[in-house]
């Protein structure tokens, strides 16, 4: 079921930009564009016995959006979208929600937040979720059977829909400035006491308002953070705030920057370019096989390589190839013949 | 889902990962159970579904919201709001929609257009995929006595075939079987079907009627689990040897880590302590090897099937192409001959029936020279 996983993930990706860009919670919204965008054909048309493995993938791709690292709003999606494919759905008995034991707490904590800011939507949802049955409680969030895969594909995390980093405040907090405006003091009275001239520059290694600057310090990265998408602040405010609300801008800022820095990084920067070696063209022009975007070159297969490196005298080489089967010994000789056999692939571009 | 925070169970129980996406720390299985049961309501896990109207009342009364906006919450929440098409028309779910924007769709569209173009458009794989599923899918048991727990675990164990043959280094035939951590490992050990055990060896030219007496497995019964450093012997039966002392005492004259011993009868799958999603061997009949994944743990579900009986629970099997007998290439062969003077090739393969007609007279006496070898198909067990 892999081979669709990408084209899933961006269609959730579609529907969860267009929640985000709303600014709300409200399950009526989601479900308006849920309708528009008649997310629930996305089950019409499986094969008999490909409905249950995509069910599967579908509420997997689904359930990373209900999780950190995900903004409030974003994860809200989420739980809406799990909600709405489970119950649309066509295998019976359904397939369930994979919750697993880690995810809990989180999930808690997002319950908690809900009923804090009053948004009874997503407590009756998530609710319901749970007294229909709808969960798996697990150990881990997918099945897990020691993948190889020959093309790694990062999973990339949507930037828009990360929650804005708070981790400046957290970790200096008042408790923290307190503790250490203590160890400050200390510390200042046991140099003083150590040391006669109490002003000599050599022992002046720390600032003696040190709590005030730091403080003043996240002060400033959170107005700042504040300024950089608060704009638009007072228009949600109909929808109750849960404090993560506001992301969008700064990550749209973000965006922008990142896809300006990486535009320009085609170059290789300077120190580098007496490496770009001079690539010389083995192959005619017209069966140049990669025209645009991969830099390897695959080359053909050990059996390839070897059948056509090593020449085995005619004789020898036929007889090798036509080794006596048993089943193509009684079938009439006519038939015998083999017929090189084409197979049509599918394209998954 | 109220407030009852309590975490008894030390985080260090909580599977995490080791590698993410590959595998996790080693857990003891049945701290799963643990874990979850002490966070869940047993509402929450039961297999009674509480009924719409208890839910919503006590929903409301636990939030403190008035009727009205109760109603209010009933009609924007109710699943009618995510019906994409009008009442009265029902859309036909087995066409994909052509104009759709969703890009699974789309792919979808393409991919079954292809199909359609080929000639053949049913494998084998695609005839016989849901085959296991028919059997086993919401199967209630007939006394309450044979249903499983509210609370048991469940654990989805992928069995790996041995990797014998070149093909089997790109695709991955397993089989995949459900256990509940109450099971022990002897249960998981008869529950693995391997044509090894099936083997016979020996010459059966004159007495073929004989050959299903020295079946492998009722021969060399002896064979382990290998889990985190631990080898679990089968000692059920006087004949079984220890065949994992061998590499211990290897690992032991090469200064490697200690390994150590249990038994597979003692051993209950919730005891374990392993990984999640990382190799383990099982390893029979000497040197049959096989890889086994433990693919997933959880709380046993309603849908689930919950007949005790039924469990060992196979859910997947892979499907191996067959040998077929040489004279009618209908049946999968049963007869391995060599310098055997009716046979078109040497060595040959002959179905059951064939054999017999083509080397026995009515009597059953052996005609001509040839020697006889039963041959177990690698397939026999689709």
């Amino acid at each position: 079921m892999d081979f669709c996983r990408r084209h899933v993930k961006s269609d959730c990706e579609e529907l969860l930009s267009r929640f985000r860009r709303t600014q709300s919670v409200r399950f009526e919204i989601f479900s308006g564009i849920w309708r528009d965008m008649k997310f629930a054909s996305i089950f019409y048309g499986t094969m008999f016995h490909e409905k249950r493995p995509f069910a599967r993938l579908v509420l997997d791709i689904a359930s990373c959006y209900f999780l950190p690292p995900f903004s409030f709003q974003i994860r809200v999606g989420g739980l809406y979208l799990l909600h709405s494919l489970y119950h649309s759905q066509d295998t019976v008995p359904p397939e369930q929600i994979r919750l697993a034991l880690k995810d809990w707490e989180e999930v808690k904590k997002f319950e908690r937040d809900a009923v804090n800011a009053q948004h009874f939507d997503v407590v009756f949802i998530l609710h319901q979720l749970m007294s229909c049955k709808a969960i798996h409680f697990t150990a881990m969030p997918t099945l897990i059977m020691f993948p190889k895969k020959r093309k790694v594909e990062r999973s990339v995390l949507c930037e828009d829909f990360v929650e804005r980093v708070a981790r400046p405040q957290e970790l200096i907090n008042i408790d923290l400035l307190e503790e250490l405006s203590n160890v400050h003091e200390l510390y200042e009275k046991m140099k003083s006491s150590v040391t006669s001239q109490a002003e000599s520059s050599s022992m002046n290694l720390t600032h003696k308002d040190l709590t005030s600057r730091l403080r003043g310090a996240v002060i400033d990265f959170h107005n700042w953070q504040q300024t950089k998408n608060g704009v638009d602040e007072e228009e949600v405010s109909g929808e109750g705030t849960s404090s993560q609300l506001e992301s969008s801008k700064r990550a749209e800022l973000l965006a922008s920057i990142k896809s300006k820095a990486f535009g320009e990084a085609a170059e290789m920067c300077k120190s580098r370019r007496h490496r770009q070696v001079e690539v010389d063209h083995p192959v005619s022009e017209e069966e140049s096989p990669h025209p645009s975007g991969r830099s390897r070159i695959s080359k053909p297969s050990l059996r390839a390589r070897t059948a056509e490196n090593i020449h085995i005298s005619g004789e020898v080489w036929k007889e090798a190839l036509s080794r006596t089967t048993t089943s193509s010994l009684s079938t009439l000789e006519s038939t015998a013949e083999e017929k090189p056999k084409k197979i049509k692939r599918f394209k998954w571009r | 889902m109220a407030a009852s925070e309590q975490s008894s169970v030390p985080d260090t129980d909580i599977p995490d990962y080791e590698y993410i996406g590959v595998n996790t720390k080693p857990f003891r299985i049945g701290s799963v159970r643990d874990g979850w049961l002490t966070r869940l309501r047993p509402k929450d896990y039961s297999y009674q579904q509480e009924d719409k109207d208890t839910f919503e009342a006590n929903f409301a009364e636990a939030m403190g919201i008035s009727e009205e906006t109760m109603a209010e919450l009933r009609s924007v929440c109710s699943l009618d709001s995510l019906r994409c098409h009008a009442e009265d028309e029902l859309p036909d779910t087995e066409v994909v929609p052509p104009d759709s924007t969703l890009k699974t769709l789309i792919q979808r569209k393409k991919r079954q257009d292809h199909k359609a173009s080929l000639k053949v458009n049913k494998n084998r794989h695609d005839l016989y995929a849901d085959e296991l599923e028919r059997l086993i899918v919401g199967r209630t048991p007939k006394t309450e006595s044979d249903r499983i727990p509210e609370g048991e675990i469940i654990l989805t164990i992928n069995v790996y075939y041995p990797a014998v043959f070149e093909k089997f280094n790109y695709i991955r035939p397993h089989m995949t079987l459900l256990m509940t951590g109450s099971h022990n490992l002897t249960e998981l050990r008869d529950a693995i079907c391997c044509i090894s055990d099936l083997q016979v060896c020996g010459e059966f030219s004159r007495t073929p009627d004989m050959a299903p007496d020295f079946l492998c497995k009722d021969h060399f019964k002896s064979a382990f689990f290998f889990f985190e450093g631990v080898f679990y012997n089968d000692m059920r039966f006087p004949e079984c040897q220890d065949i994992s002392i061998t590499t211990i005492n290897w690992a032991k004259s090469h200064n490697f880590p200690p390994f150590t011993q249990a038994k597979m009868e003692d051993t209950l799958l919730q005891d374990l302590k392993l990984k999640v999603g990382f190799p383990y061997l099982y390893c029979h009949q000497g040197d049959c090897e096989h890889l086994v994944i433990i693919t997933d743990v959880r709380l046993v579900h309603k849908y689930d099937c919950l007949d005790k009986k039924l469990y060992p629970m196979l859910t997947h099997k892979h499907k191996v192409l067959t040998q077929k007998c040489a004279v009618c290439h209908l049946f999968i062969a049963r007869w391995y001959t060599t310098s055997d003077q009716f046979a078109p090739s040497d060595p040959c393969l002959f179905c059951d029936k064939c054999f017999r007609m083509l080397h026995y007279d009515a009597d059953g006496n052996k005609l001509g020279e040839f020697s006889a070898y039963p041959y177990v198909d690698r397939g026999a067990l689709n």
